[in-house]
């Protein structure tokens, strides 16, 4: 058996043990808590943001529909009635 | 309040309200308050980012004002705002939503192959799953034909295209879900709106009605047929029939005697019960109302709904194709690259969003329609039935005069007409006990016992004397009741305009009760309207005499109508109508169509009406105007004309597409951009509004 593979099997042992404490220390679920709240204050961004981008596009979308009816009705201006 | 404009053009306002996060309830509160402004057209808050947008009519300083002198507290004494919005609902979809595009987005770009290829396989198991169980049960559909999609592209290794697939296919179903809920929830709201009136019996034996809010537990109330029991309790008094398919889905009547709980949301068929109440209201009520909502969308889901067979027709084609392409090509990748445009996943996406937008607008007239499917039944159907009183008149007939026979005194009849008719949960009796309070004729509850035939009248006893009041059939046929001696030629000489109720004291006619129900003024032209939609069999039903449904019938221009008829003819009617391969609409809103609404196609109920035609029907009309129901038709049938122009557009863009694909014109990566873009565009194009006006 090589010293490597002897290396690999003692972490094993190694990680089974003190790894699993560690993990499931108390300080390590601080360390959980803390991702976690900060994975959800990211999504609560991301959230925002698309609101954002949707307030933005609306006001584009209600002006671009102005400005069409504001073209159609100066076009209906540009027009003599027929009086004949 | 403090705000700042962030965008301003003619009409319209987006203003930020400078303060602490919002919240749904305050959202609402905004909204509330700012839709009861004046020259406000529409409003639309966001709660995340505390905006508002306004579009208004005239000056924009109103608005301003409106902003100004906004404040949370004040607004909620002012204004009613509504107890249950979508929004918290909406905020929950919206967050998954973006979730699922965020989440997708981000694996594709950090998580390393082999870690996706193993999520790859882990998702599509629960496809697989689904596709190998209808496959067992012999059903070539859609989940099948995703299954293989999937499955073949993860054997050749293309995780990537399966991955995607899975994606957009995760997507439709949410939105699918969101649809439904939405439809649930906005028609709940609607619903609990309308306020329960009870009959609250008294210690001391006398029976006063109340509103359901104002009930305590412990109090005791009465609920007659065709009465929904509105609290929980225990029965203490008398028998009943109930029905509860709105709690337990069986349709046959439970018996209930003293000493039986009661539920409420359940209907009183036949008998009468005085109930011991358990629970106050507003427990649970909004609750109970979206469950018997979904219990009905369940027990009548029987009927599958076409649109979804319009994508399960595919199914074998798809294989098919796929077969041939590989028998003429002999290569694979030309074969799978068939069943890789998958014609369900924009038809599933369309669809939900046709339909939710569909139903949103339909809301926005006046109109909660309980399923997709019910617009598509009304699209197509070619038969309607109008239940006169209510729906072709207004609900508010009015009695034009007492005639009373064999000498006795106007004014005591009617009083003794309206004491027997409070009972009864219909327009007719409401405008007698009407007429009896504008005359200041004030009754006590004199009767022993009420014990009432639906429909045809009621039966009493008043201090030892038999009373039944009712249609012609019911006094003078069922009850055996006769015209006093020698007046029989002023009997004959009443006026025919007019529907008749009868009062008979002792098996002898004692009063006619002359009605006028004037027919509303837009009936005949929303009927002409009717007719051009292609509704060619419009029917009218009436409990009224043969020649006062034919003057009506002339009147409003309908071909068809049934007089004197009873509750089962209504329902009889309607089934024949269906066996004869007619789709048909029932347009009712007494207790009397309750029978008849369950038995049609769809069942469209005027929300004036009784509860437990509201209940039943799949429809409800909160307008009251008829036009709502022409709209009602234009909309379903432009959703109907929507959907299959989306099917057909879906089908022929994608057939190009494999086609391009199999000659080899369209490299693959362009033909999956191309795909999936025309998704996006049907999609979008699907939630736009489907009426002008």
């Amino acid at each position: 058996m090589s010293w490597s593979k002897l290396a690999v099997f003692a972490g094993g042992v190694l990680f089974g043990t003190a790894g699993i404490k560690a993990l499931g220390s108390r300080d390590a679920k601080k360390a959980y808590t803390q991702v976690t709240a900060a994975a959800l204050r990211a999504k609560n961004c991301v959230m925002d943001a698309t609101t954002k981008v949707r307030e933005g596009a609306e006001d584009v979308y209600e002006d671009a529909k102005r400005i069409n009816a504001e073209r159609a009705a100066a076009e209906d201006a540009a027009v003599i009635e027929d009086q004949a | 309040m403090k705000c700042q404009i962030l965008h301003e053009s003619e009409g319209r306002l987006r203003v930020h309200l400078c303060g602490k996060r919002m919240s749904c309830r305050q959202a609402d509160i905004l909204e509330a308050w700012l839709v009861a402004t004046d020259g406000v057209i529409s409003v639309k808050v966001y709660d995340r980012t505390g905006d508002a947008a306004v579009c208004y009519v005239g000056t924009r300083d109103g608005v301003i004002a409106a902003f100004a002198s906004f404040s949370y507290e004040k607004a909620e004494r002012l204004v009613t705002v509504p107890e249950h919005t979508a929004r918290e609902m909406n905020r929950e979809y919206e967050e998954k939503l973006v979730m699922r595009v965020v989440v997708h987005g981000l694996k594709k770009l950090f998580l390393p192959k082999i870690v996706r290829v193993a999520l790859a396989w882990l998702h599509a198991a629960r496809f697989i799953c689904k596709g190998a169980a209808l496959l067992l049960r012999g059903r070539l559909e859609v989940p099948v034909l995703d299954a293989t999609a999937v499955t073949a592209s993860l054997l050749r290794g293309d995780h990537k295209t399966a991955s995607s697939v899975m994606f957009l296919l995760g997507v439709g179903e949410l939105l699918e879900e969101w649809t439904h809920k939405r439809g649930v929830d906005d028609l709940a709201s609607a619903m609990s709106l309308g306020v329960e009136r009870v009959w609250v019996k008294l210690p001391d034996g006398t029976e006063v009605l109340e509103s359901v809010s104002a009930v305590q537990p412990g109090d005791r109330i009465v609920v007659r047929a065709g009465g929904m029991i509105p609290l929980d309790g225990k029965v203490v008094l008398g028998e009943a029939e109930v029905n509860q398919a709105s709690m337990t889905g069986e349709a046959l009547a439970v018996h209930k005697a003293s000493g039986s709980y009661v539920y409420a949301g359940t209907a009183v068929e036949a008998g009468e019960c005085v109930v011991a109440v358990d629970k106050a209201s507003g427990e649970g009520r909004y609750d109970r109302i979206v469950r018997s909502i979904e219990e009905s969308e369940r027990l009548k889901s029987a009927v599958e709904s076409r649109s979804e067979h319009l994508a399960d027709r595919l199914v074998p084609w798809s294989f098919a194709a796929t077969g041939l392409t590989y028998l003429l090509t002999r290569s694979v990748t030309k074969a799978i690259a068939i069943l890789m445009v998958d014609f369900s996943c924009a038809l599933k996406l369309s669809m939900p969003l046709s339909v939710l937008s569909a139903m949103r607008e339909a809301l926005s007239h006046g109109l909660s329609v309980k399923g997709g499917r019910f617009m598509e039944a009304i699209a197509e159907a070619d038969t309607v039935v109008f239940d006169k009183t209510g729906t072709l008149t207004h609900a508010e007939p009015r009695v034009v005069a007492v005639v009373p026979f064999g000498g006795r005194e106007e004014p005591e009849l009617l009083r003794l007409a309206a004491c027997l008719e409070e009972h009864f949960p219909h327009t007719i009796a409401g405008a007698v006990v009407r007429a009896a309070k504008e005359r200041g004729l004030d009754h006590e509850e004199r009767h022993s016992k009420v014990d009432y035939v639906v429909a045809h009248g009621i039966a009493s006893e008043i201090e030892g004397v038999h009373a039944v009041i009712g249609s012609r059939h019911f006094v003078f046929e069922d009850e055996g009741c006769r015209i006093p001696a020698g007046e029989a030629e002023r009997f004959e000489a009443l006026p025919d305009e007019y529907s008749h109720l009868y009062l008979a004291l002792d098996g002898e006619l004692a009063a006619v009760i002359l009605i006028e129900d004037p027919v509303r003024a837009e009936a005949a032209d929303a009927i002409a309207r009717l007719r051009e939609l292609g509704l060619s069999h419009i029917v009218m039903m009436t409990g009224d005499s043969e020649r006062t449904a034919a003057a009506v019938a002339k009147k409003l221009g309908i071909d068809e109508y049934r007089a004197e008829v009873l509750p089962e003819d209504k329902a009889r009617f309607v089934r024949e109508a269906r066996e004869a391969g007619h789709t048909v609409i029932m347009v009712g809103d007494g207790i009397n169509d309750s029978p008849a609404l369950s038995e049609a196609d769809v069942g469209v109920a005027i929300s004036t009406g009784a509860a437990i035609a509201r209940e039943i029907a799949d429809v409800t009309v909160s307008e009251d105007d008829l036009y709502a129901f022409v709209t009602l038709r234009r909309l379903s049938e432009a959703l109907m004309w929507r959907i299959r122009g989306n099917y057909r557009a879906i089908m022929s863009f994608n057939l190009a597409l494999i086609l391009l694909g199999v000659l080899g014109v369209l490299p693959p990566a362009t033909g999956a951009l191309l795909h999936n873009g025309s998704t996006v565009a049907i999609g979008l194009r699907s939630m736009t509004k489907l009426l002008d006006t």
